[in-house]
């Protein structure tokens, strides 16, 4: 056997950055995601005026859409933190193959259901602000400012959520092709 | 140099002595000079997944491709008018679902044309690279879908549920035939997400 040739069990040293900024990567997203769930939830706007047939009360789960895109942040941001471990696992030992295959698929999961409540939630906003008379659907921004512009805000956090996902997955992928 | 002489004892083992001893000895049991192997690089697997892979991405175009036509083509008018209201209801009355016919053709159009990148990966099944750009390009995909899926799923859920809340009436109820299509349109949306998903999570475990 040639000395110098390959030797199994030792991975190149890139992998180990990449670990590294795999764990930052997913540091941030946890913010995003956990800040643009709770920004959703406590949304909780009502008018100050009175009347026995009409509400005036806006809150999150007057919308299906906005409760679909809460408990989805919340699942994605709670799978985070639990990856956190895995994450540590592959700066401690930087050429695990299965691990890092587990962890791609598992983000590529948690990705497509964040941008799942995220689109939803953005198609209920868009509605909300613009309205459609063709249905018949009232713009409900224009009487409830501060409950759209908060959920307006929440939902840049799960968008840079997904982009840090995506970021994480080709993270994943070119550790697994560099072993 | 002077002084040095080296003496060589050669015992005679009793085998030698009667003239059996074979000619070469045989080597140490644990002998740490091991034939080399040249082992061609393992292509039989991985050149497998790289033709299901182009042809998930023949189904994903399928899905894409029917999603977007059955979107775009709904066109239901009611038998009946007045001055005020409009009876008629198409895609484009609603920007979730142009957004949905938009996207939806992207992702048909990026399908097609990445067979030929996957192509490569059948003919040439050791190289990471295209299967990583592959993963890289198809992980995209699978956020512009989901978006467009999903941002349309939820303009659906709206249309047939309505919301007392905020006053909007459930206009399924009167354009059942729109509904249906607009509906099977986003079924086959998240089919899409779902062969995009297997294509990266497929793309992955070849590398």
């Amino acid at each position: 056997m040639k000395q110098g040739s390959l030797q199994l069990g030792v991975a190149p040293p890139a992998n180990r950055g990449i670990s590294i900024l795999d764990l930052f990567l997913r540091l941030v997203a946890i913010f995003g995601t956990l800040a643009s769930a709770i920004a959703m939830a406590t949304t909780n706007q009502t008018l100050p005026f009175v009347s026995q047939f009409v509400r005036f009360r806006a809150k999150f789960n007057d919308l299906p859409s906005f409760t679909f895109f809460v408990v989805a942040s919340s699942i994605v941001s709670v799978y985070l933190i639990l990856s956190l471990a895995l994450s540590i696992l592959h700066i401690a030992k930087a050429n695990a193959v299965n691990t890092r295959f587990l962890l791609l698929f598992l983000d590529t999961a948690a990705m497509g259901l964040l941008m799942a409540g995220s689109a939803a939630a953005t198609a209920i906003v868009q509605l909300a602000h613009d309205g459609n008379n063709k249905v018949n659907w009232f713009a409900i921004c224009q009487q409830y400012n501060d409950f759209c512009k908060r959920v307006s805000g929440s939902l840049i956090g799960s968008y840079a959520g997904v982009v840090v996902l995506i970021l994480l997955i080709l993270l994943s992928g070119v550790a697994l092709s560099r072993r | 140099m002077e002084g040095d002489s080296t003496t060589i004892n050669i015992t005679e083992t009793p085998k030698e002595r009667k003239g059996k001893a074979p000619l070469l000895a045989a080597p140490p049991a644990s002998s740490s000079i091991k034939p080399v192997v040249q082992k061609a690089p393992k292509g039989g697997y991985k050149r497998g997944l790289a033709i299901f892979d182009v042809v998930l991405r023949l189904a994903g175009i399928a899905a894409a491709l029917g999603a977007a036509i059955a979107m775009g083509s709904t066109d239901q008018t009611l038998p009946f008018f007045t001055q005020f209201f409009q009876f008629k209801a198409e895609f484009d009355d609603l920007p979730a679902f142009t957004f949905f016919v938009i996207a939806n053709s992207i992702t048909a159009a990026y399908l097609a044309l990445s067979i030929p990148i996957s192509i490569v990966c059948i003919v040439r099944p050791h190289l990471a690279a295209p299967r990583v750009i592959l993963l890289f390009l198809d992980t995209v995909m699978v956020a512009l879908t989901t978006a467009a899926a999903g941002g349309a799923a939820s303009i659906v859920y709206l249309a047939h549920n309505g919301n007392s809340d905020a006053n909007w009436p459930a206009i399924c109820q009167q354009f059942n035939d729109f509904c249906q299509e607009v509906s099977g349109a986003v079924v086959a949306s998240f089919l899409t997400v779902v062969v995009l998903m297997v294509l990266v999570v497929l793309s992955a475990f070849s590398l």
